[in-house]
């Protein structure tokens, strides 16, 4: 039975996962003959490329506001949405509905919303005279990733909402009977019970949240194509364009070898922050 | 006029075939060269025809060296255009970007279809970017991928190198059916590879119905360009929709920014290809001084207010809506805003954006692109297909439809644009001295991509040493790679 899966496995991630580190050994342009490099790409892009450092600095600043952000709302909401009730549900479905768009057609929408000219974001700041004082959403280089990592947020929130009431749903009642008795506010409830019994749920949140962020390709290309400048970049942005537009295949499956060891660490850190590898939670 | 052999074309004398090529891809000329033109009798302007069909003249120099009209010989040879190859029975895949031609392509090819029983042809549309980026990679591995449209430029040398494309040099519908000239872009060491279908013109398309209300001319230099950029904004009407968040459009006027940048083509491609090579930088004098009229162009208020998130979207709307004097990007944008506002159909007219104040070199840009190639993966069977698709394409009445249902002057001989009010104002561009797109010179995506974003930002307002100083690092690095 194992075989079956193994061969699927093999083929279609262990073969292409292998060979792109091969690629990363060479330069080639997808066309010609490859040619032997050894770890030159790996050290030029490490000590040379200012904007494999700008591509990164961009996904880490993406990742920390989604990861926050997406995180702190998908637990506050799943803790008023936590009862099975009528309302409850549909409210779930509702946060939920965006995660079924397409992603092209969620940074298209936003696009539009983000329009200075025509976006109903601006519109609305118009309306209560704030028309002037409207920021470029997509076109102001230091709000640009900002935005888009909104944009995210409202995408996936419902996603882990989801997520959070399942986790939370299994935390015994009784902690919080008992809590009750002894007088605990809500909030001591929160912190004392909530928080740590969610910490698993919380490490899958915060690891897929993490993941996704890295992933964010089709969002970013939708709405801004990285620009402008570069201040939208993320590092998936950067290795397509190093493939497909300055086919240099070599150069990018040794962007995505970094990339990969890199989600490996922050996946490894965040565990450890959360201390899920120690049996001490 | 000398008609070029295939053996002829080189990339050096691309300027110079263009030139002559794009008078020829000419329609029935508007009123400016309606009249007095009688074989043998003297002419004024070399290059300029009467039209496109095996009828048309041509003002060339004749034996005793003088300009008279004379009878124009549009195909590689002599003969008449020749009727479509019949298909055998079987299916393929036509692949293109185009998604806004896909409508008026079904309705050729339920006609073909119809025509022929048994043989299906199914479009495949990939949006332009993917397009460019991803095509060679999914037809390589896609036999059934027969007729594959392809770009002009870093894709066809792609495609060459890769060895993706069919020889069609002796194919009859490209020798008799196709303006020789035209050919150009798809021709490699003298071999037919791909046949250009559109002739586009990559010039600012203006509404000439405000011009006239307000009493304004085309400017014909610098100088009166900016002027013109100052009076239509004390108008409160954007005088350049220049769409600078959309990349692909944002850098149709670096086409003319380019064109007059030094003496000729050649002068441009060498600038270009030094650049590519890392022996000249973008800080140097002659790219700078391209940036620097960016940075004019924005201090003189061409550009929309935040035009640095400017879309595609908002400039086409903007153009079709009145709140534009200017849509510059090409004729290829007519279809979409007379979808946005079907009143603009007969109100747009084309001029080429002189941006120097001394003798121009070239008065506009024109370009050959969605260029019709066969997959040699493919079997003889869905090749033999995509030729008689692609004769059937080519021949006049069937690129007639296409050229009037898409708003898109064509590369076939004996086409009609009659129908067409846009094609027929716009058509007065053939007239002037032409070349071919030199955006498309660069070649290198890593160089390319920079120095595009890089002009978008200096024309949304950036400082022009910054930011070509970082341009040139991203290039330096992008090389060494």
């Amino acid at each position: 039975m194992a075989l079956p899966a193994f061969a699927v496995y093999a083929s279609l991630y262990l073969y292409p996962a292998l060979t792109n580190l091969l690629y990363a050994t060479q330069r080639w342009d997808g066309i010609t003959a490859p040619e032997f490099t050894g770890f030159r790409n790996i050290t030029y892009l490490l000590t040379e490329d200012d904007l494999f450092r700008k591509a990164l600095g961009n996904n880490l600043r993406f990742m920390l506001v989604v990861v926050i952000f997406q995180t702190g709302f998908a637990l506050l909401f799943a803790t008023f949405l936590l009862k099975n009730s009528k309302t409850n549900i549909f409210l779930r479905i509702v946060f939920f509905f965006p995660t079924i768009l397409s992603s092209v057609s969620v940074g298209i929408i936003w696009t539009f919303l983000y329009d200075p000219n025509y976006g109903s974001i601006t519109a609305f700041l118009k309306t209560i005279g704030l028309g002037d004082r409207a920021p470029l959403w997509l076109g102001n280089e230091s709000l640009t990733l900002y935005s888009i990592a909104l944009t995210q947020v409202w995408f996936h929130t419902g996603q882990m909402i989801v997520i959070y009431v399942a986790g939370l749903q299994q935390i015994p009642k009784e902690l919080y009977e008992a809590a009750e008795v002894d007088g605990a506010t809500r909030w001591q409830q929160f912190k004392g019970i909530t928080w740590p019994m969610a910490l698993p749920t919380t490490a899958v949140v915060v690891a897929y949240t993490t993941i996704q962020t890295f992933k964010a390709f089709d969002l970013i290309f939708a709405m801004t194509g990285g620009g402008p400048s570069y201040a939208s970049e993320i590092l998936v942005t950067q290795i397509y364009n190093t493939a497909f537009i300055s086919q240099k295949f070599g150069y990018a499956s040794a962007q995505s070898v970094v990339l990969v060891v890199l989600v490996l660490f922050i996946t490894w850190l965040q565990r450890k922050t959360l201390r899920l590898n120690d049996g001490t939670k | 006029m000398k008609t070029q052999g295939t053996n002829s074309f080189s990339a050096r004398r691309v300027g110079a075939a263009a030139a002559i090529a794009f008078a020829l891809v000419a329609t029935s000329l508007p009123s400016a060269f309606a009249a007095g033109e009688v074989f043998g009798k003297k002419c004024t302007t070399e290059g300029v025809s009467t039209g496109q069909k095996t009828t048309s003249l041509i003002c060339a120099e004749g034996s005793n060296g003088k300009l008279t009209w004379q009878r124009v010989r549009l195909g590689s040879t002599k003969a008449n255009p020749v009727a479509n190859l019949t298909p055998p029975k079987g299916s393929i895949e036509f692949h293109h970007w185009r998604s806004e031609d896909k409508v008026v392509l079904q309705g050729i090819i339920d006609d073909f279809q119809a025509k022929y029983p048994g043989t299906k042809i199914t479009q495949v549309i990939t949006d332009s970017t993917n397009y460019q980026n991803l095509e060679l990679s999914k037809v390589s591995v896609n036999p059934k991928a027969a007729l594959v449209t392809i770009f002009r430029g870093q894709q066809f040398t792609d495609f060459a190198k890769a060895n993706m494309m069919v020889d069609l040099s002796n194919e009859r519908f490209v020798k008799q059916n196709v303006i020789q000239s035209a050919l150009t872009p798809g021709i490699l060491n003298g071999k037919v590879y791909a046949v250009p279908y559109q002739s586009l013109f990559n010039n600012p398309i203006y509404n000439t119905e405000m011009f006239a209300k307000n009493g304004w001319k085309t400017p014909n230099n610098w100088t009166e360009l900016l002027a013109f950029c100052k009076t239509s904004k004390a108008k409160g009407i954007i005088p350049f929709a220049w769409p600078a968040a959309t990349k692909g459009n944002a850098g149709q006027i670096m086409n003319a920014m380019m064109m007059n940048s030094d003496s000729s083509i050649d002068a441009i491609t060498k600038h270009v290809n030094d650049i590519q090579a890392g022996k000249e930088l973008v800080t140097d004098a002659w790219f700078k001084g391209i940036a620097t009229k960016y940075a004019q162009m924005n201090d003189a208020g061409c550009f929309p207010n935040n035009v640095v998130a400017y879309t595609d979207v908002a400039a086409q709307a903007d153009f079709a809506s009145g709140k534009a004097a200017i849509y510059p990007t090409g004729t290829f944008g007519m279809g979409p805003i007379k979808a946005l506002n079907p009143a603009m159909a007969g109100k747009m007219g084309i001029f080429g954006m002189i941006v120097v104040d001394s003798k121009p070199v070239y008065q506009g840009i024109t370009n050959n692109t969605f260029m019709f190639s066969i997959n040699p993966k493919s079997n003889s069977t869905d090749q033999k297909i995509a030729r008689s698709f692609m004769s059937y394409l080519l021949t006049a009445p069937v690129a007639q439809k296409y050229a009037v249902g898409t708003s898109q002057h064509v590369s076939v001989i004996n086409v009609d644009y009659a129908e067409n009010v846009d094609l027929l104002n716009t058509s007065v561009i053939m007239g002037k001295k032409l070349v071919l797109a030199p955006r498309f010179l660069f070649t290198n995506g890593a160089v390319a991509t920079p120095v595009e974003l890089a002009l978008m930002a200096i024309g949304s307002g950036k400082n022009v040493s910054e930011v070509l100083a970082d341009t040139a690092k991203q290039i330096k690095t992008a090389l060494g790679a």
